[in-house]
């Protein structure tokens, strides 16, 4: 596997080209770069790429990983079963 | 013309891209990003099958649009026609989806009632012994909703129109003299002002000086892990609230109906998680082995009567484009449509139901 083809994203299967090309199109803001390219929202939900991403839009848009910010950590940290959810207590 | 459009959700960014096609200069304001709103947090599932007969003739064009808007923007919507089931089991919901599929077929809805046992031949795991009733519509389906807005909002770029985000409004200045929108540093003059804010389409309207009052309603959605296709129709339990549909790269996507909150808030609850896998798993027993990656809220606006508010309000200047309630994605496309022609023309009779003057 040459440099060209780095995977970031595991889980939705990305490669570093393939995030640059997002930013290039103009999805430039990390919200809109996770959505645009599906990054962050597999079954890691960023546990693995979200460095990666900030890292790329960091070096592509010259702006700090401060600025730049993370993505808004949604419920539940790892996945849970419906099965054992349905188990659970209403209010 | 120049207008200014507030919010670059489904509605203000159908406004402004057939603004921008009639030859008018258009400018669009968005507080975040694109998808931040409503737009990019619902589910995506788009019938005429709907309750209210002002809104049928809507949700019919825009499912026209659905096929024919991504060729004309060159942008894959992700839009599938697989049909959608809505099912009950009290007799009241019974009663009213029965009222509501004469309404939808007397304007021409292609819908139907099938036995629950005939929602297996569409959903293969379907337990029908948990519904009393149901209705099905094959021309409905589901779309993506991000690819919407970022292809709409490609249309409006290509057409000269210039979408600023993370740029909140924060003065608007209507009646005689100059009008505009202050936002940032920036004073941007403008013959109309179209409010199409969803949820914040309240606090827009009142830093222009009209009271608007629309209810705000809060959402609840969870997505699972990936699997194959497997899920063709969209479907809506209406006794419980729950829908349930799958999207494109796999993941089983559902939620419960909104209920009307005082203020903007979306945070997740566990509350939700508990129901909606209790329902669920009733509806698809199967599905109780995957697990649940990742849930969110959102904020929409419902106008006080349920019906959409789009119109002139009693300042010309200033048009309503806001609470479309749950079905925003539905009728968003061809209510913007609709608009541009009201805010070129001056006047457009099918919008006559969602005036703003109504109240």
């Amino acid at each position: 596997m040459g440099k060209s083809r780095k995977i970031v994203c595991r889980c939705e299967d990305l490669t570093e080209e393939e995030i640059i090309h997002a930013i290039d199109e103009g999805y430039n803001d990390l919200e809109s770069l996770k959505r645009y390219t599906g990054a962050t929202t597999g079954a890691c939900q960023g546990k693995g790429c979200l460095m990666h991403l900030i890292r790329i839009l960091s070096q592509k848009t010259k702006r700090s990983p401060e600025e730049i910010g993370v993505t808004t950590q949604r419920p539940p940290v790892n996945p849970v079963p419906l099965l054992i959810l349905s188990e659970g207590d209403t209010e | 013309m120049r207008v200014a459009v507030i919010g670059a959700g489904v509605m203000g960014l159908s406004t402004a891209y057939f603004l921008a096609k009639s030859g008018v200069e258009v400018k669009v304001f968005e507080q975040k990003y694109l998808t931040y709103g409503a737009s990019g947090r619902n589910s995506g599932g788009i019938t005429a099958m709907l309750d209210r007969e002002e809104l049928i003739p809507f949700a019919m064009r825009s499912l026209e649009m659905y096929e024919n808007l991504p060729s004309e923007l060159e942008f894959n919507f992700l839009f599938r026609m697989d049909g959608y089931i809505k099912v009950a089991d009290r007799d009241e919901d019974v009663e009213r989806l029965e009222k509501s599929l004469n309404l939808q077929r007397k304007l021409g809805v292609d819908a139907e009632i099938i036995e629950p046992q005939e929602i297996r031949d569409l959903i293969p795991d379907f337990n029908s012994s948990a519904v009393t009733f149901a209705v099905f519509s094959k021309n409905s389906g589901v779309v993506f909703p991000w690819p919407v807005v970022w292809g709409l909002a490609k249309g409006c770029r290509e057409l000269g129109v210039e979408i600023k985000t993370h740029t909140k409004v924060h003065d608007i200045t209507i009646g005689e003299g100059i009008r505009g929108v202050k936002a940032g540093d920036e004073f941007f003059e403008a013959d109309v002002i179209v409010n199409s804010a969803g949820a914040w389409s309240n606090e827009m309207s009142r830093i222009a000086g009209i009271e608007l009052g629309n209810k705000i309603m809060k959402e609840e959605i969870c997505v699972t892990e990936s699997i194959k296709p497997y899920l063709d129709p969209y479907l809506l339990d209406v006794s419980h609230g729950l829908y349930i549909s799958q999207t494109s790269r796999g993941e089983i996507v559902g939620g419960i109906t909104g209920r009307e909150v005082e203020k903007i808030e979306t945070k997740s609850s566990m509350d939700f998680l508990v129901k909606y896998a209790r329902r669920v798993t009733q509806l698809i027993p199967k599905l109780k082995g995957l697990s649940i990656l990742r849930q969110w809220s959102g904020v929409y606006d419902e106008g006080k009567d349920g019906l959409p508010v789009v119109g002139f309000s009693k300042d010309e200047s200033f048009v309503q484009a806001n609470g479309l309630g749950h079905w925003g994605m539905t009728i968003g496309l061809s209510l913007g449509k609709e608009l541009a022609k009201l805010i070129i023309k001056g006047e457009n009779p099918k919008l006559k139901p969602f005036s703003p003057e109504r109240f």
